[in-house]
This record gives structure tokens, sequence and C-alpha cells, in this order.
């Protein structure tokens, strides 16, 4: 049944050039049915097309009709799942109720107030993606785009400092002595790619190439996008602002489950006022909302620091209390914090 | 870049001159569109439309360099405030290719801390300067060239003992005096040229709330948005030149009284609102490292770091002196206290002003 309805579809439906399906349809072709039996050279003499065309159109008629029979049940899905892994946040609070770190394949929204430590968290993820897998980790590597100029080089080698001391730590057999030679401060640094995107044009760029890179680069296993906001702060077209952030939106899912990474996005607070009341609100509108699997909310109660997940598909309502240390991001361990007091972001 | 017109991307003539006469000249116009507009826009299948958009992409995307280069890049890539116990907070001093901002209450040393900074950036490596120009926009007329003098003769008095050493001082000190919104702006956006004419190393804008808060008023219904735009441009503009030249920005902010928000309990005890930082929630995601100038009492005086990615949060006690502000090093224990949202952080003004007799 599916399929005889996807046969239905129109010629003018496909993806091909204007100009092509004019030709197409004037020479009383109508649905992509009509065309499947056709030979290149007959469809060129018989609608008037180039043989270069004329094998384009058939292609394109062709991926419509098998892409209809492509499927998955939610058994082989639940399959692929169990293989991949997630990514630990080092604070095991968080790790816990997200399900064992933020998955892979899925988009995660972090959005919070300035300062509260959204950076902080990329910093730790772009390191923690790579802990080798004797350690449980995923040993992937990562590309970071910055668009805020807040990724601080010094920053990572602390943070990465830290992870590679826990992990000397924890080495109980020759597999992971093996794997700690190849695990230093320095592999980790090489194993980050970092853009610097000045504005929001050359973050749509940077995207539209990220599919060649990531085919380039098959161990990546994280993008960060730290921040999506700042560059569409300054948008006074506020209809094409929401346009062009669905369609960053759209290509950050065909790259998270194509590719099979973890896309993490920062996102910054705004206030709205509603009423005459002023309430924080994470900015880029209401529809951006729907872009991210999982939301994460980082704030501020007096000097602790909360984190809440606001929407996951497979998690409840829960709020963590995490703090900064000079080591990353880490669980606040009750007795110990008192007296210090938090580290900044 | 992202105004680079398509004929100079490697595309052909002719989807460049179709593209023209439907108004899409730059990167940006192409760029703004969704695949199946540019398909129509260009005439061209799917697959054209792809090879297309990564063609102009190419164009524009800036390079992808690993931490490691970074890392090796630069590793003096600090500017040292010629404070011993703040630099060793900040891991060196102000970080370059980010922006720093001081804020705080009027008369407690804002622009004294700019100048002092101008100051250390015109003296030699050797002396931990950066040997090179300084850009100051100063936009609420504050700047004052004896003080600088005053400044860099008595905090440096043996390297100023020279004449000749102050008036080359003086003279890389470039002074830019814009007093409305439009005329800062339109002086950010040509600072690249003045950058590159005059060398500099370091960039204050002093401030950057004075104008904003004189021509905005935020009562008005979308002026708020408008304002927030106008920052975050600013911001934005600093941002891609402290990244392009690798060095760092200052700019210092006001004070407003925040009132607590309905539901928070706290505002039940606080019924009139606490200083903080002025310009609002937008403003203070965009800079990257915030320190807090306050008075603790007629005459003491503290610096709090109160965002940043790499110190903690820290308190260093300080006087404004002759020489400018002057950090008492020896009981500048790092003394570390229980931070909180930078935007929210209570600022301690001046509470009753006590004269001493002179006698």
């Amino acid at each position: 049944m599916t399929m005889k309805m996807k046969m239905q579809r129109t010629v003018t439906g496909l993806s091909l050039s204007p100009s092509v399906k004019v030709k197409l349809v004037s020479a009383g072709f109508q649905f992509t049915a009509d065309l499947l039996n056709l030979k290149p050279l007959q469809l060129s003499k018989e609608a008037g097309l180039s043989q270069q065309e004329a094998l384009e159109v058939l292609q394109a008629a062709r991926t419509d009709g098998d892409r209809a029979g492509a499927g998955l049940t939610a058994l082989e899905l639940l399959q692929q799942e169990d293989d991949i892994r997630s990514i630990v946040t080092f604070c095991s609070q968080l790790d816990t109720v997200l399900g064992g770190g933020l998955p892979v394949g899925k988009i995660t929204e972090v959005c919070g107030a300035p300062g509260v430590g959204k950076t902080q968290l990329c910093l730790q993820l772009a390191v923690d993606v790579q802990v080798p897998p004797c350690f449980g980790g995923i040993g992937g590597q990562v590309i970071y785009i910055d668009t805020e100029g807040s990724f601080l080089v010094q920053r990572v080698v602390d943070v990465a400092t830290a992870v590679v001391r826990h992990c000397s730590q924890l080495v109980e057999d020759d597999e992971q002595q093996i794997a700690m030679t190849a695990f230093t401060v320095e592999s980790i640094l090489s194993n980050i790619f970092l853009v610097r995107c000045h504005d929001y044009v050359e973050l749509l760029a940077e995207l539209h190439l990220l599919l060649d890179f990531l085919s380039n680069h098959p161990k990546v296993r994280l993008l960060v996008i730290d921040s999506v906001a700042f560059p569409f702060r300054q948008f006074d077209n506020l209809s094409q602002r929401s346009r062009l952030l669905n369609g960053i939106a759209q290509q950050l899912i065909t790259l998270a489950t194509k590719h099979c990474i973890s896309v993490v996005i920062t996102n910054q607070m705004t206030t709205r006022l509603r009423g005459g009341q002023s309430q924080l609100v994470p900015a880029l509108g209401e529809s951006w909302g729907h872009a991210p699997t999982i939301r994460l909310h980082l704030y501020w109660e007096k000097s602790q620091r909360l984190a809440t997940i606001f929407k996951s598909p497979g998690h409840m309502d829960t709020t963590v209390q995490y703090q900064i240390t000079s080591d990353g991001f880490r669980d606040v361990e009750l007795a110990a914090t008192k007296e210090t007091g938090s580290n900044c972001c | 870049m992202a105004t680079r017109l398509l004929k100079r991307t490697g595309i052909s003539n002719e989807i460049s001159d179709r593209l023209k006469r439907q108004q899409i000249e730059s990167c940006k116009d192409l760029l703004s569109l969704t695949p199946i507009e540019v398909m129509h826009a260009a005439g061209l299948s799917y697959q054209q439309m792809s090879v297309l958009l990564q063609t102009v992409s190419k164009a524009v995307a800036p390079p992808v360099t690993t931490a490691l280069d970074l890392w090796k890049q630069n590793s003096d890539s600090c500017f040292s405030t010629s404070f011993p116990a703040l630099d060793k907070l900040l891991r060196g001093g102000l970080p370059c290719r980010t922006i720093t901002e001081v804020t705080g209450p009027s008369g407690c040393g804002k622009t004294q801390m700019c100048l002092m900074l101008s100051v250390v950036a015109t003296m030699p490596k050797s002396e931990g300067g950066l040997d090179s120009s300084v850009i100051y926009i100063d936009t609420e007329s504050a700047f004052s060239a004896e003080r600088l003098v005053e400044i860099a003769q008595s905090r440096f008095p043996e390297y100023f003992s020279c004449k000749e050493r102050v008036l080359q001082m003086a003279r890389r000190v470039i002074l830019f005096r814009e007093l409305t919104c439009d005329d800062v702006v339109r002086r950010l956006e040509r600072l690249e040229e003045d950058i590159i004419s005059t060398s500099a190393g370091l960039i204050i804008l002093d401030s950057v709330a004075s104008v904003v808060r004189k021509e905005f008023d935020t009562t008005l219904p979308g002026i708020l948005m408008h304002r927030s735009n106008l920052l975050t441009h600013e911001a934005s503009i600093l941002k891609y030149l402290a990244h392009q030249f690798n060095i760092p920005v200052v700019l210092t902010n006001q004070i407003t009284t925040h009132f607590g928000d309905q539901e928070s309990p706290s505002s039940a005890e606080v019924d009139s609102g606490c200083v903080t930082a002025a310009l609002g929630n937008t403003w203070s995601h965009s800079v990257n490292t915030r320190l807090i100038v306050q008075y603790v009492n007629a005459h003491q005086r503290q610096i709090l770091i109160a965002k940043s990615s790499v110190a903690p949060f820290a308190v260093l006690n300080y006087t404004i002196q002759k020489q400018g502000i002057c950090i008492d090093e020896n009981d500048s224990q790092e003394t570390l206290y229980q931070g909180t949202d930078p935007g929210l952080q209570p600022i301690k003004v001046r509470t009753g002003f006590t004269y001493r007799p002179v006698d």
C-alpha cells in the first residue's frame, strides 16, 4: 500500500532543476512510476533532455522508490542504540539522571545564565569523549565550533590533565596500560578540531561542510556548538531567523543520526516580559525548542549550581547539583564544598 | 568574509550571473536561503545545488585547527596586568582574544584601571608590557592625559625617569572620543584599519554602558530588544578583532539596581533590590571575563573575579593611590568567596561619605 502511494509521487516533487521538470511534464511524465521502466537514451529522446539530464532524472526517481522500502523496526533500533555508548560528564549524578551520560546520535542543548558553566561543560565533554574504550569511554574525536570566542586552550589543558590523571589511577590490566601511553594531554588536544565562526554566515557555511569533514574524520563522535545563540542574537528579521534556525536544526539531526555523533549546543537565556513580569527563558524562540532531544538547564540558586533536565524522552524532570572545580565539571561532595566555596566557571 | 561576492568564490559565471539577476550577490545572500530556494533561483538539480553550496561554503568557512596547534602557537597568550596577585589568579593576566569587562560603581577605579593597563601595554616586553600602541575609546570624556602620565611616573618610577620614555608612552596611547552610540559603532566598524595602522596591542572601551544607557529609554516597549541587538553587534565586532589580531579587549560597564523576581524567596528580605552589573543578561553572556570593583569602606576597595574561564571566584583588596590602583600584595592571599551568577553578583557601593578632616 505504501509502495503504491509512493509511486504516485509527482515528477515535480523530485529534486531536479526546474527546467528539467518543465520538460518532463510537457512530455507527459506525471508520476515517478511513469519513469521507472525507461532507459536513459529513450527518456532523453522522449523528453528532449540531454543524456546526462536523463540519467539524473532516472536516478532521482529510483532513489525515491528505494527510500520507500527502507524502514526500521523498533527492535532493530533498540539493538542499534544498545551498541552506542554515551559520553560521561564526570558528574556522576548528572550521568545517572541522563542514563549514563550524553547519548550519541542525539542533540543535547545546554542553556543557562552567563558564567554558570555551559562552556565548562562543553570543554569537559570534548575531553571526556576521548576516554579510551577500555576505561568505559568511546575514544572519539571532537569538532568544536566556537562562536563566542570562549574556547580557552589553557582551560582544556587543565581539564585534560585531570582526566588523564583520573584514568591513570584506574589502570588495572595491560590493555589499559597500553591505552594510557596514547592517552596524553597532547593527544587529547590534537583530537579537538576547532573552528572559530564569527557570524551566522560562517556558521551556516561550516555546517554545510561538516558532512564532508565527518566522512574524512570518521572517529569524530562529538560536535559542540558554543553557542548557537550568539550569532543569532542580532537579527531584526525574526521570521528569517527562525527559518535559518530550522534549517540548522535539520542539518544537525542529519549529522547526529547519519554519522552517529553526539551534538551538544549551548543556548543563552533571555528575558521575556509577560504581563509586566520578567522571566528568564532560553533564547531563540519557541520553535527552536523542538530541535534538541534533550534540554539541560544550568542555573544558580544563591551560590549553588544546579542542572535540570527539562526536556527528554527518557528521563523525568530531575535536578542535580554540580560544581566547577579547577579540574572541571564535577559532583558536589556535600561536606567538602561548604568550606572551600565553589570555584568559578 | 560573509559579504564576499559569489563571483569570486569560483562558481561558474553563468550561475553567478543568474543569481545576481535575483539580487543574490554575496555568499551571505546565498547561504541564507533554503536548499529548495537555491535550486529554484539557480535552476539546478539537488546534486548540483549541493555542489554549489559546498563551493560557496568553502569560500566562507573559517579554517579548522586543532587545539594542540593553538596551544603551541600562543604560549604567551596573556596580557599581564602588572599585579602579581591578580595575574596569578587569572593564570598570567587578561587572556588575549577575549573580552574582559571591569564593572563597578562610579569613582571606584574603573578608569584608573584602564589608564594603568594602557601604560603597561606601551612598555617593552622586557618590562612586562606588550610593546605596542593602545586604542582607547572614551565615551565619558573621563580620559585624562595628565593622570596617565602621573600613573606612569608613580607606578614605574625607574622606567619612566627619562622624559623621552614618557612622551613615547603618551604618543602610543591613541584616544578616540565618541559620545553617541552611532559614533561608537562607526568607530568600532572602522577599528580594523586603526589597529593595523597603529599596530595596537590593546583595545579599551571606557565605557560601553554610558552612551547606551543615555540613549535608550528602556521603559518604552521594544527598546530593550533594540538595545541588546546593538550591544551584541558591538560585542561581535570586538570579539572578531580580538581573535583576528590576537589581542585583549578591555571594557568598562556601570551598575544598576536589580529587583528580584517575584517568585524568588530572597526578594522578601531585600526589599530595595540589590546593585548588580548593568546592561542585562544578554550582555553578560558576551563578556568572557568579568571583574567587579567595589567599595568596602571609604578608602578600602576590592576587585572580585566574578566570571572567568580559568580563575576561581576570588577577592583582592586595593586602594587608589597616586600610582593608580594599588593592590596590597602582602595580605592578598587568594581569598575565595562563594560565587554566584555573575549577572546578579551584588556590588557594594559607597554608603555615606566620610571625609577625613584636614589637619
